[in-house]
């Protein structure tokens, strides 16, 4: 059979075809787009903003945080895709608030990474206001209130906020339906009910900190490992009472061989 | 002595035929009320130093503020109506963060001092966020930015100058002239705190110790000093 490049051709010298006999077989929108197939349904555009409702909660992104004896634990990958594609293996999905504030980041990269900043003057404005920093709790809380306010607006932030404050190692997850829980463990992202098996199964609160720091890896390298829109690379902080440190960074195709070594 | 303004000091926004605007004059008039405050820009960085005024025995001296940190990189010490500066501190603070925002990058003093400014020219307009009047303070402004450390003045009528040394409040004219005597442009941190602190001393009608007085320093960074370090730079005069 032979490739019709007709198309690509100059218009001077493109045959002139039958293209209505062509166009039978296909079905184009016509110029009004009038026989574009559309959902069978009454109301179109309720349906697509229950359909975007269905595919939006936080695609491709594991993020998960810890606290136990010795601090907070945040560890994520560093993936971000747009549909099948990897659009980036780089993402910074650990957001630093102020030295003793971390956030993360799943759902919309921008969303997380606008709010989490606009919460670091929040929070820099209560330290020069009050001269004393800000609780977590009370950080979190202004991070919720803000996306309250723009609830039902599309906004899309799944997102942990870890520190330290006066009452030791705080944690708490808020997302974009201003949604705030408080708790001792927590994973986000499409890869968290992976992360979440592997915490589960080797958390303790007396765990020391190089086991601490070592399961929030390996939790977050499992999860990427059986789910394909997370990977890139392992980012592990740990937030101890002198603030946040960055402990490691590793490629998950070298934590591969690490965990499960080549015969 | 007012008897030439009485047509033309009621509206704020109203010039003389002399062309004076007397509300903001009256505000300038208000800072000479307050107490004295000096800055001092070395290469090190820059001193700040105020008089606190403790009217009775049983006022807690420590909550008597009147040097603030705007930013990390900005501090401010202040003379008049303390009341109005807390408005103006609290709008650079929020400017200041905001630059931060945008541009990733801290503010300069200057930029800094440029938006105080803007805002204290903005009385009279009729907006409800805004004043009915001039803030009636003078602000000394210390930063440390990329062009080095800076001491900027600011008043009432949203003028603002660099100096190397200022002195603002009711002692300012005789505690100008000691630093104008007294300054160099190759002095250490160390030895503008003691200028800064024996200048206020001259011009204090009580006896300086570390709870009447307080010293900040933004070389590069903010701080204020301790009752400790005070004490230390007292014991310096």
């Amino acid at each position: 059979m032979k490739l019709d490049l007709s198309a690509l051709l100059p218009d001077s010298i493109r045959p002139k075809a039958p293209i209505d006999a062509a166009l039978d077989d296909v079905h184009l929108p016509g110029p009004t787009g009038a026989n574009f197939p559309l959902p069978d349904v009454a109301d179109v555009d309720s349906f697509e903003r229950q359909v975007v409702e269905m595919v939006k909660p936080s695609h491709g992104t594991t993020t998960l945080s810890f606290i136990f004896q010795g601090g907070v634990i945040v560890a994520v990958d560093s993936r971000a895709s747009m549909g099948p594609y990897i659009s980036s293996q780089t993402v910074k999905k650990v957001i630093e608030i102020n030295p003793y504030l971390l956030g993360t980041m799943a759902g919309g990269a921008a969303d997380c990474q606008f709010w989490q900043r606009n919460l670091g003057i929040q929070c820099r404005l209560h330290e020069l206001n009050n001269k004393e920093r800000i609780s977590v709790a009370g950080a979190s809380k202004l991070l919720a209130n803000t996306l309250f306010s723009y609830r039902g607006m599309g906004l899309s932030m799944g997102t942990m906020v870890a520190g330290w404050d006066h009452k030791g190692p705080s944690l708490y997850y808020v997302d974009s339906e201003a949604q705030r829980i408080k708790g001792e463990r927590f994973s986000v992202g499409s890869g968290s009910v992976f992360a979440m098996g592997i915490l589960d199964q080797g958390y303790r609160w007396d765990l020391s900190d190089e086991e601490a720091r070592e399961l929030g890896r390996r939790a977050i390298y499992h999860a990427t490992f059986r789910d394909a829109m997370s990977g890139g690379t392992v980012s592990v902080y740990h937030v101890t009472k002198d603030g946040w440190v960055k402990v490691s960074g590793d490629d998950v195709g070298e934590l591969h061989y690490h965990y499960y070594p080549a015969e | 002595m007012f008897l030439t303004r009485s047509e033309y000091d009621r509206g704020v926004n109203t010039f003389s035929p002399e062309g004076r605007l007397f509300q903001v004059e009256y505000a300038i008039e208000a800072i000479k009320l307050g107490s004295t405050a000096v800055g001092i820009r070395t290469s090190e960085g820059v001193v700040l130093a105020v008089e606190k005024r403790i009217t009775s025995p049983l006022l807690v001296p420590e909550s008597v503020e009147k040097v603030m940190e705007i930013d990390e990189h900005i501090g401010c010490a202040m003379s008049g109506l303390t009341a109005d500066a807390r408005t103006l501190i609290n709008h650079a603070r929020v400017e200041t963060q905001n630059h931060r925002f945008t541009y990733n990058e801290p503010m300069t003093a200057e930029s800094c001092t440029q938006s105080l400014c803007d805002l204290a020219l903005r009385f009279g307009e009729g907006d409800d966020d805004l004043p009915s009047r001039p803030f009636g303070v003078a602000l000394l402004l210390a930063g440390y930015d990329e062009s080095g450390p800076t001491l900027y003045h600011t008043d009432p009528s949203g003028t603002f100058v660099q100096y190397d040394a200022k002195a603002i409040g009711s002692g300012s004219e005789g505690a100008q002239t000691s630093l104008q005597e007294n300054f160099r442009k190759d002095m250490t941190l160390k030895e503008a705190e003691t200028l800064a602190l024996s200048t206020l001393k001259a011009v204090m009608e009580e006896k300086i110790s570390a709870t009447n007085v307080d010293i900040a320093s933004v070389a590069p960074t903010f701080h204020l000093y301790s009752v400790g370090e005070l004490e230390e730079v007292i014991g310096r005069l």
